[in-house]
């Protein structure tokens, strides 16, 4: 039960959010098309950018994640039987992802409170908020954590799906 | 016995860390047993846009800064960086020292709990290194033009170019593929080190966006209270005294690079007065529009155009033994009004 | 702390949270929970708010837009027809189709998973040995990361103070050398080992001209990418950063020209483009946080003080930083080796005034080992994920040896011959 609603919820997110690589293309070659032919290059361009590729990619970790796409060195614990293999895994949760999850939640929570507190912006002529993506940072690392608590579910109950190759 | 981290917002490929250590070494000296100060290049622990936000939550105990970058936390730090066609170094020297600008600089960086003690003055910056030639301003009418700043961002567009940003890594490549049409990066010397005149032709001076440049250190507050009085009035004695010794260091600095890019073959002009005087004009304008966003940003400038017109008695007088012109700056009424807000 | 990156590497959890762990719990070990808030720093400073950085998902989607329109296989068919009655004819028709491939795209997946679908069952079924076949898809395929435009050059670039158009014009030469020294690999052992690369006898007749005129016909489409990315780079129209999203916009037009759209195949482009996009920044993400507090809890330092105490000479020097990125290759990803080794080698070579570029790219060519050493390497992976059971692990990886060798043999080419690296971005950059 848990698992599925974990599961749905990065799909959801990775279904939309991977939409959004088309967006900041787009609008990089706006603006070199505004410099180039109209010598009128936008003023926000490279800052939105920016920030839609950083929302881009850190919130599609929980999704990368679900569809096991993150990299790893499987030739030991292949020669492992199975219930071995399961614990091993389940232990690399524990001592590793876990503990960084743990961190990576609480302590950007607390850095995307601050910007919104202090309203921060960037600096240039266009003075474009920087709290949204900080906040979002501390959003991706929730589905993060989450969707590592539905993998080890999955490795503990013996549900796991196949390593993905990407 | 406290031993700190400190970082600063500069890598080493940029002379401007010479600022940074050059002030550690005598820290440390100066503090003996009673404070150790250790020192990591910009970007060894944290990147240069998060140096104010590591100090601020005492992850490291010192940062140095230029205290432009925190603009988008608070516009008054933008007057306590730089301004555009108003202070030069020794009015930065002489404001901070004498006449409460140490005290404002205190009251801005305190409302982010940290302490901040100015070590580091640089003269005018180089200005535009270009392709095409800029005399006048209607040379800079639809230039793409690389530049960092808020005030500056809004004088450029009022001249009629536009502000461009850009990672400082893509500059070079940029100005050699045309992609901009010119940029400023920093002073003459650090300019040098980054190559433009390889791929610029023209250099326009002065540097009306920034007159000059202020740089020093942000302390995390508990830090700074955890310390004992003597070692406080040491780290004082010590910026103070970088302060002074970066002026004639970068001064030096610039001057051998200005003959630097003349032997390289950049053709150097100068804006004549008429186009110095307009720019003022509309450097004015901006700086009042801005200022009135922000009272505390207000209030900087206000304290600022202050010690102008106070010194101006005396400054006038000496001429032409004085150490600077006084600028026709801001309405400081308009000002004033704006910081009671 | 790295014997608990080893650990959890061998434990088979994702690297990009042994990272990220071994940087938590290192903190602990060194007594400074304090330190853990430069871990968020970095990781927003670094790795969410970096321009540069833009261009690793765009340069992926491009791949993916490429391979969806058929121009990968359609290439490789008419070169195939070309060369098949050449001896070792469909070896090298894989080094040269990867050549075109690496000038087109910046990741090694894409590649691999193509030249190992069209080209694995074709060379075995006309009497290949296993060990050149997997060999020659493995080694050709990471060409690509060498061969502008790169993902690992851009990352290299974004934590170096190099320029991204310094760093692409500095690997191109050595790379498209590198490729043509496989060919020449292929060709040799074609001539001394005759039934392990035959001829083969065409299966299709189709008239020569209509074959060459088939050729150029598909090679048109990735020509125009080239010249789409690397002309808007030299004409002044973008930088290397946007001339990303050039090349993902050619490839789409390239895909809609060939009528080979459809809303399916473009939407689970994107799908898999997040999903690699994710994978590859999240290990930077780790090895930013393991990057810094190794750092601030003084393993920088130390390192550093260490390697200068060696007192050694220049050159060797920087042998041994290069032996430890081959070792460091048999175990990490490059991205990780590239986030851990910069901020302890860079330094280092910079103080000794040996040239930065050189160097960069000397370590880019090393790092094309890291693809095809045991335990740990991308080209193994995917070749053993598509080859058919017959054909051994042992077998790949005595396949991939002969061209571990010819990237040592190239990297002492441009170890002793610095103008291979060079010359094109000095004729290019300077006025
Ligand atoms: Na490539
Ligand atoms: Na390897």
């Amino acid at each position: 039960m848990i698992i599925k609603a974990i599961d749905t919820l990065n799909e959801v997110v990775g279904r939309v959010v991977s939409v959004v690589a088309i967006v900041f293309a787009a609008m990089i070659i706006f603006d070199v098309i505004m410099r180039y032919v109209f010598n009128a290059p936008t003023r926000w361009a490279f800052d939105v950018t920016k920030q839609l590729y950083g929302f881009y990619f850190v919130m599609l970790g929980g999704y990368a994640l679900r569809h096991q796409s993150h990299v790893r060195v499987d030739l030991v614990t292949e020669t492992l039987g199975n219930t071995a293999r399961r614990w091993v895994e389940v232990a690399g949760y524990l001592i590793f992802f876990f503990p960084f999850a743990w961190v990576f939640v609480t302590r950007s929570w607390d850095f995307g409170m601050k910007s919104w507190q202090q309203g921060e912006t960037t600096y240039g002529s266009v003075q474009l908020p920087v709290y949204p993506l900080k906040l979002a940072m501390a959003a991706a690392a929730f589905l993060l954590l989450i969707q590592g608590i539905s993998e080890v579910l999955k490795l503990i109950l013996g549900r796991e799906v196949p390593h993905h190759d990407s | 016995q406290e031993s700190w981290t400190m970082t600063t917002t500069w890598p080493t490929s940029l002379e401007l860390i010479e600022i940074d250590k050059h002030f550690v070494e005598l820290a440390n000296k100066l503090t003996g047993d009673d404070l150790s100060i250790e020192f990591f290049e910009g970007g060894a622990l944290v990147p240069a846009g998060e140096v104010f936000g590591a100090v601020e939550s005492g992850t490291i105990q010192a940062g140095g800064d230029w205290p432009g970058y925190w603009a988008g936390r608070n516009s008054a730090f933008s007057p306590l960086a730089t301004t555009a066609s108003l202070f030069n170094a020794v009015d930065y020297v002489n404001w901070i020292q004498q006449w409460g600008g140490a005290e404002i600089y205190n009251e801005i960086y305190g409302k982010f709990g940290m302490v901040y003690l100015p070590y580091g003055v640089t003269n005018n910056e180089s200005g535009f290194r270009t392709n095409k030639k800029i005399e006048t301003l209607d040379d800079l009418q639809g230039m793409r033009l690389r530049l960092s700043g808020l005030e500056q961002g809004r004088l450029l567009e009022e001249l009629g170019g536009s502000q461009v940003s850009m990672a400082g890594g893509e500059i070079y490549q940029s100005l050699e593929r045309g992609v901009i049409d010119g940029a400023e990066f920093s002073t003459p010397n650090v300019d040098f080190s980054g190559g433009f005149q390889q791929v610029t032709k023209f250099w326009a001076t002065p540097g009306w966006h920034q007159s000059a440049s202020v740089f020093g250190v942000m302390i995390n507050k508990d830090s700074w209270d955890a310390l004992k009085p003597e070692t406080r009035e040491m780290l004082q004695v010590a910026a103070d005294a970088n302060l002074i010794w970066s002026l004639a260091f970068t001064e030096k600095r610039a001057t051998e690079a200005y003959q630097q890019f003349k032997d390289a073959g950049i053709e150097i002009t100068r804006y004549d007065d008429a186009t110095l005087e307009k720019i003022q004009v509309m450097a004015n304008g901006v700086i009042e529009t801005t200022a009135c966003e922000n009272p505390d940003s207000a209030m900087v400038y206000l304290s600022m155009m202050e010690y102008l017109g106070d010194y101006a008695k005396w400054r006038d007088a000496s001429a032409p033994f004085n150490l600077g012109r006084t600028p026709n700056g801001p309405d400081i009424e308009k000002l004033r009004a704006c910081a009671a807000q | 702390m790295f014997g608990l990156l080893l650990t959890g590497l061998f434990m088979g959890h994702p690297l990009a949270f042994v990272l990220g762990g071994t940087a938590v719990l290192g903190t602990l070990i060194a007594g400074k929970p304090m330190v853990l808030g430069i871990v968020i720093n970095r990781i927003f400073g670094d790795v969410l708010d970096n321009f540069t950085l833009i261009a690793i998902p765009l340069f992926i989607l491009m791949a993916r837009f490429l391979s969806d329109s058929g121009v990968t296989d359609k290439m490789f068919e008419s070169l195939r027809l070309l060369l098949s009655n050449v001896r070792g004819g469909l070896a090298l028709a894989v080094v040269f189709i990867s050549i075109l491939l690496a000038a087109t795209t910046g990741i090694i997946g894409a590649s691999i998973t193509v030249m190992g679908v069209m080209a694995l069952r074709p060379m075995l079924q006309y009497g290949y040995s296993p060990t050149l076949t997997t060999g020659v898809i493995a080694a050709s395929g990471c060409l690509g990361i060498l061969i502008p435009p790169s993902i690992m050059l851009i990352l290299m670039a974004s934590y170096s103070p190099l320029s991204v158009g310094e760093l692409f014009a500095g690997a191109m030469i050595p790379g498209v050398l590198l490729g043509l020294l496989y060919a020449v690999w292929v060709v040799i052992v074609a001539i001394f080992d005759p039934k392990s690369a035959p001829a083969v006898e065409p299966d299709e007749k189709i008239a020569r001209a209509a074959l060459v005129r088939m050729l150029l016909i598909e090679a048109l489409p990735p020509l125009v990418l080239i010249l789409g990315i690397l002309g808007s780079l030299l004409a002044g129209i973008a930088t290397a950063t946007e001339a990303s999203a050039i090349g993902a916009a050619l490839a789409l037009g390239i895909v809609i020209l060939r009528r080979k759209f459809e809303w399916k195949t473009f939407y689970s482009a994107m799908l898999e483009t997040g999903r690699t996009s994710a994978m590859i920044l999240f290990i930077v993400v780790g090895a930013t946080a393991f990057t810094g507090v190794f750092n601030i809890t003084g393993g920088l330092r130390a390192t550093q003080e260490i390697i200068r105490s060696l007192d050694m000479a220049p050159w060797l020097l920087i042998v041994m930083m290069l032996f430890i990125v081959f070792i460091l290759g048999a175990f990490l990803d490059w991205t990780g080796i590239v986030l851990l080794s910069f901020p302890i080698f860079l330094p280092i070579v910079q103080e000794m005034d040996v040239n930065l570029l050189w160097f960069v790219v000397l370590m880019a060519l090393v790092l094309q080992t890291s693809f095809l050493t045991p335990p740990f390497g991308y080209a193994l992976f995917y070749l053993r994920a598509i080859a058919p059971k017959e054909v051994r692990t042992g077998q790949i990886i005595a396949g991939v040896m002969p061209f571990i060798g010819l990237i040592i043999l190239m990297c002492i080419a441009v170890a002793f011959i610095p103008q291979l690296v060079l010359w094109l971005p000095h004729t290019l950059y300077t006025n």
